[in-house]
């Protein structure tokens, strides 16, 4: 009693298909572990759980020759066709038939698998190394952009001062024309210095150098500063600009200096792309965990196959601005760092032809 | 270097296929700044080494063998932000195994000690047909070639491959190491003028820093 109770045990849990046949083929019993590959195959021909025919199995010769044991390929429930290798054993009414996965296939498929763990160590090796590369080349072009910034700043400066000091000092003794040429001096030296203060922002940034000084700041009372600040520019277009605010928003902790560069970024890209004659608004709300700042220009828009470039280091779109002003390609992307840097979001919603709306969101705790 | 404690408590670990504890491991070491050669020689290949005589003396299954050995390659990528920023000093190896090997760990650590040195390594995975090898060394022109042999019985298939290399690239420097050259091997593979033997990853680093300099 107990021998058997230990065959059913091992028969119920052993890793070797059992199967019981009549003497014409008919399966009559099956095991777990041979259900489980081929499927409840009971009372159906061992022949249908074989899957190889050109092999011309025949179970009736295997009887008949007493054959003992042979390799077949089985028809496996999950259609991936294994191979096992079968011992017969004959009584008076029954065969049965044991079958165990093939050695050699185990061994070919674990040859595949190492292979396959091989590439994928060599792969990632690989995507290390590059991303490594990319990593110094990264390094070695924001030192690069540091020191041609830097070192461009102080002449260019100096180009601006002489140019400045001409138009007041020499302003009566000059023609027309050559007061037109120092303007454009200044004011493409002007441009070439905003172009260089960005670059070394962008450098900084991207050599994690952002330095934050976080202090309980007033949002209201720094967007109102920059509303101001930006009206001399606005109104060269018949511009206005309008800050409403309906909520209370109370203090939260930033770099103010940082994030009157996002504002004033945000409120000149708004003139710049406005039509003249037309209204910038600014908003600021609050949700439960942050505190939200919109701009909002009812300009030309931005094609929504050309938002995600905005925030990418020199890419520009194809929205003009719309008083030939020009721009460094590079606000956005500085204002982008300083706002993740502040552990915000900043985003974009937009229509052709109607306007859009820059967000940036500051969390309320920090 | 690495205490005897560490090493017994890490090969235990990596028996066990317990990765978790191998990690913490080679972290600490990292973070206390270990020379990656030690961390090579004293934990990854000592305990590796143990793992195949454990294999041969039929006291652990092939498929620890194999755990370890896939544990122990990923846990090699641990180094790789310390090994790929050296600075790069313009000089190349190729490295790659013998074709129908599969035991790559060895090529693996001798192309990053190249790369720790500054050269770029360039790793040809394991079981490579001999004419990607070719068409590598085609391609990239390296100074020395590196060829890892671990089974003994592949020999004829390395001197083949030398015999070759010889002939379609004259004056390329080779050198050859490997667990196969235990059983022998090492006047066969030296008859050939370019190549030279290399025991190990310390005499790997003195053959590049004599090939290193200007």
């Amino acid at each position: 009693m107990k021998d058997q109770i230990k065959l059913k045990y091992l028969n119920d849990h052993a890793s070797l298909m059992n199967i019981e046949c009549d003497r014409d083929g008919i399966i009559k019993e099956m095991n777990a572990y041979a259900r489980k590959i081929a499927g409840d195959m009971t009372g159906k021909p061992f022949g249908n759980i074989v899957l190889d025919f050109t092999n011309t199995f025949n179970f009736e010769e295997v009887v008949k020759n007493g054959e003992q044991s042979r390799l077949l390929n089985v028809a496996t429930q999950n259609n991936t066709p294994q191979t096992f290798y079968f011992r017969f054993f004959s009584t008076e009414d029954t065969i049965m038939a044991l079958g165990e996965l093939n050695h050699a296939e185990l061994s070919d498929l674990e040859t595949k698998l190492v292979r396959l763990n091989n590439e994928l160590n060599n792969t990632s090796r690989q995507l290390q190394k590059t991303n490594s590369e990319l990593k110094r080349l990264n390094e070695l072009k924001n030192k690069f952009l540091g020191i041609a910034a830097h070192d461009l700043r102080n002449p260019i400066g100096l180009v601006i001062s002489y140019a400045d000091f001409l138009l007041e000092e020499a302003y009566d003794k000059l023609t027309d024309d050559e007061r037109l040429m120092l303007e454009r001096i200044q004011s493409s030296a002007e441009f070439m210095i905003n172009l260089i203060n960005d670059l070394l922002d962008v450098s900084r940034i991207e050599s994690g150098k952002l330095e934050l000084n976080l202090q309980a700041v007033d949002l209201v009372d720094l967007i109102k500063n920059n509303v101001e600040l930006n009206q001399v520019l606005a109104e060269k277009k018949s511009i206005t600009i309008s800050f409403e605010h309906l909520e209370k928003i109370p203090p939260v902790k930033v770099d103010a200096r940082k994030i009157e560069q996002v504002l004033n970024n945000l409120i000149s890209n708004a003139v710049k792309f406005s039509h003249p004659g037309s209204s910038v608004k600014l908003d600021i709300f609050r949700d439960s965990k942050h505190v939200n700042v919109s701009v909002t220009d009812y300009g030309q828009g931005i094609p929504k196959e050309e938002r995600p470039k905005l925030f990418k280091t020199f890419s520009r779109t194809s929205v003009q601005a719309t008083g030939g002003e020009r721009s460094t390609g590079l606000g956005l992307v500085i204002a982008r760092n300083i706002i993740m840097g502040h552990g915000g979001d900043i985003w974009v919603e937009s229509e052709v032809g109607k306007g859009s709306t820059f967000y940036f969101s500051i969390p309320l705790k920090k | 270097m690495i205490e005897e404690k560490t090493y017994r408590k890490y090969l235990e670990a990596l028996i066990k296929g317990d990765k978790a504890t191998c990690s913490v491991i080679i972290k600490e070491k990292l973070d206390a700044n270990i020379n990656i050669k030690e961390l090579y020689t004293g934990l990854f290949q000592r305990s590796l080494y143990k793992i195949g005589e454990l294999w041969e003396s039929n006291r652990i299954s092939v498929a620890t063998e194999h755990l370890a050995t896939s544990i122990t390659e990923s846990l090699m990528h641990m180094t790789y932000p310390i090994i790929f920023e050296s600075e790069h000093i313009g000089k190349k190896a190729v490295i790659s195994c013998v074709a129908s090997e599969f035991h790559q760990i060895g090529g693996k650590m001798v192309a990053d000690i190249f790369e720790l040195h500054g050269w770029d390594g360039y790793f040809i995975g394991a079981n490579t047909p001999e004419y990607e090898l070719y068409r590598m060394i085609h391609d990239k022109k390296p100074d020395v070639l590196a060829l890892s042999l671990s089974l003994y019985f592949n020999l004829p298939k390395l001197l083949h491959l030398l015999e070759q290399i010889n002939e379609w690239f004259p004056g390329l420097d080779i050198i050859v190491g490997g667990q196969a050259f235990r059983w022998g091997g090492r006047e066969e593979v030296e008859k050939y003028e370019k190549v030279n033997y290399l025991s190990s990853l310390d005499e790997l680093e003195e053959f590049i820093a004599n090939n290193t300099k200007p």
